[in-house]
């Protein structure tokens, strides 16, 4: 039996690239569990969307949040409790539209959370409109004649905003996927894992993807060759683009302090109480 | 010489004289006689310029407002004379800087603020000094006292805070020496504003963590729970917005940590779709709500009660609710320590409703030195088998949280007991009933509690709420006008309970809104009979003398 699943109804449609992102994270879960993770510790955050279903089919703690905000959300988890390891799932529309400033902030300030973003390039579950990763010229029903906008580059934007650990990957590749996501979850620091998500019936982009994927083998080391990276068209690379190491948001804020578990007690509060107006 | 019912002293000039230190430091000089305080800053939405004043009233019996009518006014600029010549007791003194007209002001005391200013570092910024050595000068306090007080007072360059207020001393104890000898009285030594008691009455409650994006009037409670907030042993966060403010917080909570958050009626907008993901998720958030006159940016710096229905009504969706508003600074601090623990029993959210006008005032009060009481949460720390939102009787499910070896999941969407999605109808409606048998909870709780204040034994029936509860209560005390005011603190649920003794008695609503939001809810909660509303809303708290004259009209 499959430990890491739930009683929920799987709900994708056939070939959906969820199912390889499902896959890659129970084996992630699974490798930090050898790795002495606990997976007690392991805590989880969605937005909404197809993506956002993974959270009733994993067998694990967490918050199913609102459109946009898995990533506040999971900012505040870890914050409350720096022991715990908080892995937020997003969808290209919650991280990169609705939630971009989360994004763009728990980069700033190196939030210690995972976010695994869902690019399939379309709003799935609201019936294919266009997204901010969505190539121009897009056809949805919110853009008949197709979208005006070029997309973001999601990945140049995390770094711009200084990201700890960016990666991108691809379902199809899952045991690389796999290893993305568990690194991404072992680095203290915000990580940020983008994963090029084919949607079946609103933006099938398999073959697209088979063609160009391209496997990564050197982790960058200077800024502007992860820039280069993130940016280079002829091939999609996968792989982790920028890795480097920097003091976590919450040890910055808090040092060794566990809000949710050192709570100031009663008879400390009456004292600081007395002390301050007595 | 003289000694008034209450004292009120009035120090206007522009931003950047020191206007509100001058403010506060003239309520501890009451304070240091043992007299009863209340000190209301009125200032712009400006970091130079333009016109601020503080009104200081005192007096040897508790006070609960700040007064129009000053004793003594010090205006430090040319706008403060003109502003504040209307502004003065029968008996009162206008002391003015004259190096800031061009010509003498009648009947005025002219003194050369400026001038003895010069020569000092920062002298506009010390103009406020000055306003105090006038105070202790007219109210009979001695050179060496004056000394001291400054020096303890003004301690940031205290050598030249003390010559220059000696200086003016010197000058204003001769033209308007102790007119004035103030009766010593027997307050508490304490003051606070209202933004300051609710930030330590949440701690008292149990607060863990305070998460905010500046918005005034409540920033004051982020910058006073920051400031302390190692010495309180508690985590302040200022995040980039107020969508993140109320998602951090709520993820926080799900984790165990007590959260709250604050702002303004923009702010809390912002917050709006987080709080009804809050009354889905059953995650307990306090959030302050202090009103400025709005619809949107309004009037920042100024009062209003315009957010009633807004409050009453924050989130989409049915959920239960807490509602309340505190009456008094000492009333905001137990208020924020028993809203706390009524979200945790009752894993909701509650919203603390208040305005500027108690936010930012600063008044003597009493802090019990127990902790306020609450209900405690229904926690679940067994090692057995768990379902966040397990059926249950008063619709409460016990709380567990991560890590644990259970899965605990908390969401947004409609769940079975476990907390996984469903669009089955039999669990649409149980989950729907469950949240309604809370808020039933609620009220059964807030039933064997005091929930409505009472003030006064006979006369017409006065109905107000929040700070306005304050001016009335000073109107009525100021003119002898007999009267009973009736003062929900909840506000949703409403307790109607307390109004069954009043069913068709005739009653004046006294609020600061336009559209009279209190006088309706009444109409539509209770069966007293509204035939008058006194209502401000002009962004100015009232001034009790002029309230106790509408009063006396209606009544």
């Amino acid at each position: 039996m499959d430990d890491l699943a739930t009683y929920a109804e799987n709900t994708w449609c056939p070939g959906c690239g969820n199912f390889g992102i499902l896959n890659a994270f129970k084996k992630a879960v699974r490798r930090l569990e050898t790795a002495g993770v606990k997976r007690q510790d392991i805590a989880i955050t969605a937005g909404i969307g197809c993506h956002a279903k993974i959270f009733d089919y994993l067998n694990l703690s967490g918050f199913y949040s609102i459109h946009g905000r898995s990533m506040a959300t999971a900012q505040g988890m870890k914050l409350a409790n720096p022991r715990m390891k908080v892995i937020a799932f997003a969808g290209d529309g919650d991280a990169y539209g609705e939630g971009i400033a989360h994004m763009v902030f728990a980069a700033k300030r190196n939030a210690d959370i995972t976010v695994i973003v869902h690019n399939n390039g379309t709003y799935g579950l609201t019936t294919g409109q266009y997204t901010p990763t969505s190539v121009k010229g897009f056809r949805g029903p919110s853009t008949p004649q197709g979208s005006v906008e070029d997309p973001f580059n999601p990945l140049a934007l995390m770094l711009s905003a200084g990201a700890t650990f960016v990666a991108r990957g691809y379902p199809v590749r899952l045991d690389h996927l796999s290893d993305l996501f568990a690194r991404a979850i072992l680095h203290e620091g915000f990580s940020v894992v983008d994963v090029l998500q084919p949607c079946v019936t609103f933006n099938n982009t398999y073959q697209r993807y088979n063609e160009s994927v391209t496997e990564l083998e050197v982790v960058p080391e200077a800024f502007e060759d992860s820039m280069a990276a993130a940016r280079r068209t002829d091939h999609l690379l996968i792989g982790v683009l920028r890795h480097v190491s920097s003091s976590p948001y919450h040890r910055e804020l808090l040092g060794d302090v566990v809000p949710a578990d050192t709570r100031a007690s009663a008879a400390r509060r009456r004292k600081v109480i007395a002390d301050l107006f007595g | 010489m003289k000694d008034p019912r209450h004292f009120t002293f009035l120090v206007g000039g522009e931003a950047g004289h020191g206007v509100r230190t001058a403010g506060t430091i003239a309520g501890d000089y009451f304070g240091e006689l043992g007299r009863y305080v209340f000190q209301m800053d009125d200032y712009q939405s400006l970091i130079r310029g333009g016109h601020n004043f503080a009104a200081v009233s005192s007096a040897t019996h508790p006070i609960f407002s700040q007064y129009a009518k000053a004793d003594l006014v010090v205006a430090l600029d040319a706008r403060s004379v003109e502003l504040h010549r209307e502004h003065l007791c029968p008996e009162g003194v206008l002391v003015y800087n004259i190096d800031a007209l061009k010509e003498g002001v009648a009947d005025c005391i002219g003194l050369p603020l400026s001038e003895l200013a010069k020569g000092l570092s920062h002298a506009d910024l010390r103009l406020g000094v000055g306003s105090i050595a006038v105070l202790a000068a007219a109210t009979g306090m001695n050179r060496a006292a004056l000394a001291d007080f400054i020096g303890r007072k003004y301690v940031r360059d205290s050598e030249n805070n003390v010559a220059y207020a000696l200086s003016v001393y010197d000058v204003a104890v001769e033209r308007l020496g102790s007119q004035w000898q103030l009766g010593k009285g027997d307050a508490p030594p304490t003051m606070l504003t209202g933004n300051e008691a609710i930030g330590i009455g949440a701690y008292a409650g149990g607060l863990d963590m305070y998460f905010a994006y500046p918005m005034t009037p409540a920033s004051s409670v982020l910058h006073f729970l920051a400031a302390h907030a190692s010495e309180l042993g508690i985590t302040v966060v200022h995040p980039e917005s107020e969508i993140a403010v109320m998602n951090m917080a709520i993820g926080a909570a799900s984790v165990g940590a007590r959260t709250a958050v604050g702002s303004s009626g923009g702010g809390v907008a912002l917050m709006e779709e987080a709080m009804s993901l809050a009354g889905m998720s059953e995650t307990p958030v306090l959030c302050i709500l202090s009103s400025r006159p709005g619809p949107s940016t309004g009037v920042p710096t100024y009062t209003a009660q315009g957010d009633l229905g807004f409050a009453l009504n924050q989130g989409h969706g049915e959920f239960p609710r807490i509602v309340a508003s505190p009456g008094t600074v000492e009333e905001a601090y137990r208020l924020a320590a028993e809203l706390l623990s009524l979200s945790w029993a009752f894993q909701s959210p509650s919203i603390l409703l208040t305005e500027k006008h108690l936010s930012e005032s600063r008044m003597t009060v009493s802090i019990p030195s127990e902790l306020p009481s609450g209900p405690s949460p229904a926690i679940d720390d067994s090692e057995g088998e768990y379902g966040r939102y397990a059926d249950s009787e008063n619709g409460i499910s016990p709380m567990r949280f991560a890590p644990s070896a259970a899965t605990i999941k908390w969401t947004s969407y409609e769940h079975d007991g476990n907390g996984i999605t469903t669009e089955d109808p039999a669990w649409i409606s149980l989950m729907q009933e469950k949240r309604r048998r809370k808020r039933e909870s609620v009220i059964a709780y807030l039933r064997a509690h005091a929930c409505t204040n009472r003030f006064g034994e006979s006369g017409p029936v006065v109905v107000t709420y929040g700070s306005t509860t304050m001016s009335v209560r000073e109107a009525l005390s100021v003119s002898g006008l007999e009267a009973r005011v009736v003062q929900p603190v909840y506000l949703e649920p409403f307790p109607e309970w307390d109004f069954e003794d009043l069913a068709g008695e005739e009653v004046v609503v006294v609020e600061q809104s336009c559209d009279a939001q209190l006088a309706t809810l009444l109409r539509r909660r209770t069966s007293v009979k509204v035939v008058a509303s006194v209502l401000q809303y002009d962004g100015r708290p009232f001034d009790p003398e002029e309230l106790a004259v509408r009063l006396k009209e209606v009544l």
